[in-house]
């Protein structure tokens, strides 16, 4: 069962994830990057990550993409406005070729790892409680340093959107 | 296929080869974000299945740590791809080359 519907996440997460980047558009690439998002969602709660399922959905899919598509639409991007790509296909496919040899190298790397059962797990491995409880006694100091990391990203981008003098 | 790691890490390895050659192949800035946003997360899955893999909550906690660096990320991207677009009016990433040396004027 569990082989099954890993399946189909995994098929939608790399179908979005080459629509992200054979669309033209942005706004579709944002759409389907949603669609990636949303089933990578749904490995991490095959991967017995239930609070970061509801991370990857709330945080990832519905708030820093939705910021994507609000900035999308507020630019109001013409289709003159897009870049002339005529080399996408070829590039895409050429690089594809060439990046084979690096994943066979990790896979292979990972595949000396002996076989073990990886079944959902319960009784609270990555719940919230769980989950919190790592965070505060192990994690604490990066956790601060998040904050600080967050606060300085606010405060540049706040500079970085300030008005701009006539000249500009 | 439940017994073993070897999936979570395959699909770790495509999602990240797809964001790859997203970078690098497409000129488009917003889908070189986006690619980039796609490279972390497929980072998380191979952080989250090895954290399975070991019983360990740890990773989880990486991967989080991951996650908002990535808001992080996505506040001044978005920032900086609103004021190119407002002094360019593209979206082509090789137009943005005003660190470029050749408009240095020797005075």
């Amino acid at each position: 069962m569990i082989d099954i519907i890993f399946i189909i996440l995994s098929f939608f997460a790399i179908i979005g994830g080459l629509g992200m980047i054979l669309f033209a558009q942005p706004i579709y690439s944002a759409l389907s990057l949603i669609v990636c998002l949303v089933a990578l969602g749904g490995v991490f709660a095959l991967l017995s990550a239930p609070f970061l399922f509801m991370v990857q959905i709330i945080l990832y899919a519905g708030a820093i993409i939705t910021l994507v598509l609000f900035i999308i639409m507020f630019l109001n991007v013409k289709s003159d406005n897009l870049p002339n790509e005529p080399y996408k296909i070829p590039t895409i496919l050429v690089g594809g070729i060439l990046l084979v040899p690096f994943n066979l190298l990790i896979i292979k790397g990972f595949s000396t790892l002996e076989d073990k059962p990886m079944h959902i797990i319960g009784e609270g491995f990555g719940s919230i409680k769980g989950f919190g409880m790592e965070l505060f006694r192990n994690w604490l100091v990066p956790f601060e340093l998040i904050s600080i990391l967050l606060l300085v990203a606010l405060v540049g981008a706040v500079v970085y959107l300030r008005k701009e003098k006539s000249d500009g | 296929m439940v017994d073993s790691i070897l999936p979570y890490i395959i699909l770790a390895m495509i999602l990240f080869s797809i964001g790859f050659l997203g970078v690098i192949a497409r000129k488009n800035i917003f889908i070189v974000y986006m690619s980039i946003e796609l490279m972390l997360n497929s980072v998380n899955i191979i952080f989250v299945s090895l954290g399975r893999y070991n019983e360990s909550m740890q990773p989880q906690v990486i991967a989080m740590i991951i996650i908002a660096i990535a808001a992080a990320e996505a506040a001044v991207f978005l920032s900086l791809i609103t004021v190119l677009f407002r002094r360019k009016k593209s979206l082509n990433s090789d137009i943005f080359n005003v660190l470029r040396q050749k408009s240095v004027t020797h005075e």
